[in-house]
């Protein structure tokens, strides 16, 4: 376990709903600093919806969500300022298809933190050799595997100098053999200390990598512990199903 | 570049099929107009096409009727001359053309006498005489062309008015209007410093519908009269002598002048 | 990469397809078959054809002069009512959708009167004004349905990377979705500007001497009714046809990110 215990998200008692779906039903949770959660859960059982609101992509219809000290949904707060330190990898990876590899990852910096064109370019291009594709900084990101897509979009996140990842189902629209090289990202990025919140079906990762496995179904968290907890003595029936049907 | 020659093969096939179609239309035409012809005790009919946007020659009323005093003259002449006086209104630019086309028998509409318009059609005798008016704002000092120079000027396209600005150098620029009206209501927002038009229609516009706003400045003078006469088409000998004949028949008997009274002209 | 969503928006002429330079396709025979009749008529009989090209010489001016000032302000006009089209706030939605409704309800001829007859009572402006105003106000509307179409066509994840990353909604529209929306953009603007330049010859009811309104004085003085439409018509179509390939040639410069 990481050694910091400081709270830097705080979900207290979330609503959300889409209609008559209850998308988030009364949730609560907390990410620590330098702490990874990992949220499972069927899909529909509202882990996405809850990961979008923590940088309110999805605007919560109740509750609260403090992060870095500031309540998201208060209207003094500069939304796109906490963004700034919330690095987010999406499923389908969403780089600008009219920017190249580099492009992508020095638009932001270059516009939100003031940084010359030289510093951007340098800072991106580290990034890149640690994602491993810094031979491909200058073409378009149409000329990409997907793998190397989403460890690009991981490393546009980084670029920013984020305090906490979120992921959401970052390998699911991957080929099979290409999740590992996101994972191993991933996994490399955990060890240096990075606050992440990941939602995905890899259970190895979870495994291998969280302090904390969250499961989520209907709209609620029904368990949360540790992955030897979680794997071997998980106590909610509907945990022990979800667990057979995956495992 | 074979399927380019197939579709020129296609294409020149399709458009002799449409010319024969047109031809048969013609031809049935004909065939049906001395039978018409035949069983008519009943008066000829006449079409004429009318410009019906030129008060107080020939306009439409409110019941969408082509009224006006040449359209009396007209008619007054068919009942002398037994014919029946039909009217089309046709928009001005391109009125020749469907006389050329036989879409229709003659023109009734304030056409001037032209030389130019002799080479192309036949005109009847004169229905009167008429002059090129300029037509100013109120307050315009300016009491001939000379005077306008540098200024924008108007007149309805394909007019006689027209070739009276084009003969004169120097405007700023010289507007041409589908219709007389438009160049009048130009000229009473200032859009235009004068317009020159038909001497019956400026006396109109000026007397009655603007009459607070715009005048009648001068005649533009010319050595040769302006006549305005019916125009058919080059040859139509049958039209003419009827329109003539009813003419000379209304103006010898005073019913030319009753009209010309009823519609409050010298 | 996958093709983004094609849109369809309008009627113009069609756009030639920028890859195809063969010597046989329809923009080439159209052009040089233009060209040439043209030269021909020229050179075959130089009194009328000569004559009436002088004389329609300052009209294909105006023509071009309306056709490329309206489509710059139509266009200014149709980002904005686009960007109105798509934006949260709803009273700026209400005005920019209440415009699309009305603008596009009534026709183009009538538009022209009205602006230039009708509201000319109350203020005078310059019927060359008058022309473009019309123009211009119309076919923003239309090119505002193109602009939204074309956002609207963005997938959403770019929005969301975009703002995630902190940029606001601003930049996003103009650094990350305009910039993709463009190349879907294109061809149906394109459509417009053809479909604009087409209906330049509508002005003409203004007394705007423009290259129809000329083409209609020459034969309303000359009776050469055949002879001048014929050479109108052709220099419509070498006009509309220079512009089609002026489109393609940019919808070809815009996609370079999709084919690298």
């Amino acid at each position: 376990m990481s050694a910091a215990s400081q709270s830097i998200v705080e979900i207290s008692h979330v609503h959300k709903n889409f209609g008559a779906l209850k998308a988030l039903n009364n949730v609560s949770l907390s990410l620590n600093l330098g702490e990874k959660v990992v949220i499972i859960g069927p899909s529909g059982s509202g882990k996405s919806t809850l990961l979008r609101s923590i940088n309110k992509l999805e605007t919560v219809d109740a509750g609260t969500i403090i992060v870095d000290g500031q309540d998201i949904n208060d209207p003094a707060t500069d939304i796109n300022k906490l963004r700034m330190e919330l690095g987010m990898v999406f499923q389908s990876f969403n780089l600008f298809p009219h920017k190249t590899v580099l492009e992508n990852l020095t638009l932001a910096p270059i516009k939100l933190k003031g940084l010359t064109k030289g510093e951007a370019d340098a800072i991106a291009l580290k990034l890149l050799e640690k994602v491993g594709i810094m031979d491909k900084a200058h073409v378009y990101p149409s000329r990409l595997s997907g793998g190397q897509q989403q460890r690009v979009a991981i490393a546009r996140a980084l670029a920013m100098s984020p305090k906490i990842m979120l992921f959401d189902e970052p390998t699911s629209a991957l080929d099979p053999e290409m999740i590992g090289e996101v994972l191993d990202v991933m996994v490399t990025l955990a060890k240096e200390g990075m606050t992440m919140a990941v939602v995905t079906h890899e259970m190895g990762f979870a495994r291998e990598v969280a302090d904390r496995v969250v499961f989520m179904d209907h709209g609620a968290i029904i368990e949360e512990g540790t992955p030897e907890h979680f794997f071997q003595s998980p106590e909610n029936d509907r945990t022990k199903l979800f667990l057979s049907q995956i495992l | 570049m074979k399927r380019l020659f197939k579709s020129i093969v296609i294409a020149a096939a399709m458009s002799a099929l449409a010319l024969s179609v047109v031809g048969c239309g013609k031809k049935e035409e004909k065939a049906a107009e001395p039978a018409a012809n035949a069983t008519a005790a009943a008066p000829k009919t006449i079409i004429f096409a009318s410009d019906a946007t030129y008060p107080p020659m020939q306009y439409t009323n409110d019941q969408k009727e082509i009224v006006g005093f040449e359209v009396d003259v007209i008619k007054a002449a068919g009942e002398k001359a037994g014919f029946k006086a039909e009217f089309k209104n046709v928009a001005w630019d391109g009125i020749f053309a469907g006389l050329s086309a036989g879409k229709y028998d003659a023109i009734s509409s304030s056409v001037s006498i032209t030389d130019e318009r002799k080479a192309t059609m036949d005109f009847s005798d004169p229905i009167m005489a008429i002059e090129q008016t300029l037509v100013v704002a109120k307050d315009e000092k300016a009491t001939d062309l000379a005077g306008l120079k540098g200024k924008s000027v108007g007149a309805q396209i394909g007019t006689t008015s027209y070739l009276v600005l084009k003969d004169v150098k120097g405007f700023k620029a010289i507007k041409t209007y589908d219709e007389v009206g438009l160049a009048m209501e130009d000229l009473v927002k200032g859009s235009i410093q004068a317009v020159v038009a038909d001497s019956p229609v400026a006396v109109e516009y000026t007397a009655h519908k603007y009459a607070d706003k715009i005048k009648i400045a001068g005649v533009v003078k010319s050595d040769k009269v302006e006549n305005i006469g019916i125009a058919v088409k080059k040859g139509n000998k049958d039209v003419l002598d009827l329109v003539n004949k009813g003419l000379a028949a209304i103006k010898a008997d005073g019913t030319f002048d009753k009209i010309k009274a009823a519609h409050n002209m010298k | 990469m996958t093709e983004s969503r094609k849109i369809d928006v309008g009627e113009g002429a069609a756009i030639p397809n920028r890859n195809d330079w063969g010597l046989f396709n329809a923009w080439v025979i159209s052009i040089v078959g233009a060209i040439t009749a043209i030269i021909y008529l020229l050179i075959s009989r130089p009194d009328p054809y000569q004559r009436l090209l002088v004389y329609l010489g300052d009209g294909i001016v105006i023509t071009f002069k309306v056709t490329i000032v309206s489509i710059i302000c139509a266009c200014g006009i149709g980002l904005i009512t686009g960007l109105g089209r798509v934006s949260k706030n709803k009273a700026i939605n209400l005005v920019a959708s209440t415009y699309v409704e009305i603008i596009r309800g009534i026709p183009l001829l009538v538009q022209l009167f009205y602006i230039y007859y009708a509201l000319g009572r109350f203020l005078n402006v310059p019927d060359l004004t008058a022309a473009i105003i019309a123009m211009s106000v119309c076919y923003g509307a239309y090119m505002g349905e193109v602009f939204r179409a074309g956002i609207t066509a963005i997938d959403k994840g770019q929005t969301e990377a975009a703002r995630s990353l902190g940029l606001n909604g601003r930049q996003t529209m103009f650094m990350v979705i305009l910039p993709q929306a463009w190349r879907t953009i294109l061809p149906p603007v394109g459509n417009e500007f053809i479909a604009l330049l087409k209906d330049t010859s509508l002005v003409s009811i203004l007394a705007v001497a423009d290259l129809l309104r000329r083409g209609r004085e020459f034969s309303s003085e000359t009776f050469l009714y055949f002879e001048t439409y014929t050479m109108v018509a052709l220099v419509y179509l070498v006009i509309t046809l220079i512009l089609s390939k002026g489109v393609s040639i940019m919808e070809a410069r815009l996609s370079h990110y999709v084919r690298r």
